[in-house]
């Protein structure tokens, strides 16, 4: 017996590692059922033709950041941090998804900076939703993460992000009022309080149509194949 | 009929039993940590760091993976070796020394590089990649000691 308790130990082991990471995989995926219940349509007209479908749990900030119509087929929800590298990698990705799909596809996006990992993150998120109050959220959105690599190590932020604001046209001491409003803090709690409510461990984390989609399937071509399948789906 | 070799089994245990016994254990450390990196790599996230701040500029970096394995991969793999052959050898299993010895070293040294990597190059640091660091500089150490041991104890014969 005692020969062969080192290998019993040396399995058991094997074992568990297995069990550990097939539950580290799953404690990244929210409790969202195989046929989520359609849903809590945000601003989706009452006798749309299909509802688009997000997960439940808490519903985060209302109206969200969207674009595209709200009966799209496929609705994307991203829960992004504007100083984490892979989000700043997907966000050519979903550009040209919603160029390629038009009005086939809603791309919502939510916030969850990963605070204190990332020092400017914070900040960045009051950045593009101050300007949201002034309708231009995606403006700001789209400068924040196509310059991150040219403020990410900057000392202090405030006046690269103020620069942006100037550069689209926002009134920017009402954008220096805003940036530490009650609106746009309270707007950045509900969607972390969303992210938490579905399981949102880390960034970016994609929905699509009430799915957790997984990194490695948010490379242009794969993503591209995903969208394409889910419009052929609801269309049948 | 020729029976099977039995396996020459040390019964007494000796402190280098119980050395063996502890890389066993420190290098489930860094099994854990190098699963925990492995799984968030495939799922693709930014990992969460709450002791420094650099984790998804390390983590997100090139040399995250090895020829598209992630490098924490490797590094589970490692630790699972060392584990395994430290835990053979902590129940008197004969020829585990040089191997671990071997595994070790090779870990000590790419740990150098990496932290060398995180230092210089990418100028970001992972708490989870430090840890793991930590743990094979610890193993180095035990494996150092182990050698230094069965060298006197050679000596002394």
């Amino acid at each position: 017996m005692k020969r062969a308790l080192p290998f019993i130990i040396i399995a058991a082991v094997l074992v568990l590692a297995v069990v550990i990471a097939w539950s580290l995989t799953r404690s990244g995926v929210p409790a969202v059922p195989n046929n989520p219940t359609p849903a809590v349509a945000l601003n989706a007209p009452a006798n749309g033709p299909v509802a688009p479908r997000i997960p439940a749990g808490e519903p985060g900030s209302d109206p969200p950041h969207a674009h595209g119509p709200a009966n799209a087929p496929v609705t994307i929800e991203e829960f992004g941090d504007f100083q984490c590298p892979p989000c700043a990698m997907l966000h050519p990705v979903l550009k040209t998804m919603e160029k390629e799909f038009g009005d086939k596809l809603r791309v919502i996006f939510r916030e969850y900076p990963l605070v204190p990992a990332h020092e400017h993150a914070l900040a960045a998120a009051r950045a593009a939703e101050a300007a949201a109050l002034q309708g231009k959220f995606w403006e700001m959105h789209d400068l924040i993460y196509t310059n991150q690599n040219l403020w990410k190590e900057a000392f202090d932020v405030r006046p690269i992000f103020e620069d942006y604001a100037t550069r689209i046209g926002l009134n920017v001491e009402r954008y220096k009022q805003d940036l530490t409003s009650e609106t746009v803090q309270y707007r950045i709690f509900l969607d972390g309080k969303r992210a938490r409510s579905l399981g949102v461990k880390g960034t970016p984390t994609v929905f699509m149509n009430g799915r957790e989609i997984p990194f490695e399937s948010l490379a242009p071509e794969k993503l591209r194949l995903l969208i394409s399948t889910e419009i052929a789906n609801r269309s049948q | 009929m020729a029976a099977a070799p039995e396996p020459v089994i040390n019964t007494t245990p000796s402190q280098s039993t119980l050395l063996y016994a502890a890389v066993s254990l420190v290098s489930l450390v860094g099994l854990g940590d190098a699963i925990y990196l492995t799984v968030e790599h495939l799922a693709g996230r930014s990992v969460i760091c709450t002791i420094v701040s650099g984790c998804s500029e390390v983590l997100s970096s090139k040399y995250a993976s090895l020829g598209g394995i992630p490098l924490a991969a490797v590094g589970a793999f490692a630790y699972f070796a060392v584990f395994s052959l430290a835990t053979l050898a902590a129940f008197g299993y004969k020829g585990m020394g040089k191997p671990l010895a071997v595994i070790v070293t090779l870990m000590f040294l790419f740990s150098i590089w990496l932290f060398y990597l995180q230092a210089v190059v990418i100028k970001a640091f992972c708490q989870f990649c430090l840890l793991s660091a930590l743990v094979t500089l610890i193993l180095t150490a035990l494996v150092v000691a182990i050698r230094v041991r069965g060298g006197k104890r050679i000596a002394a014969q």
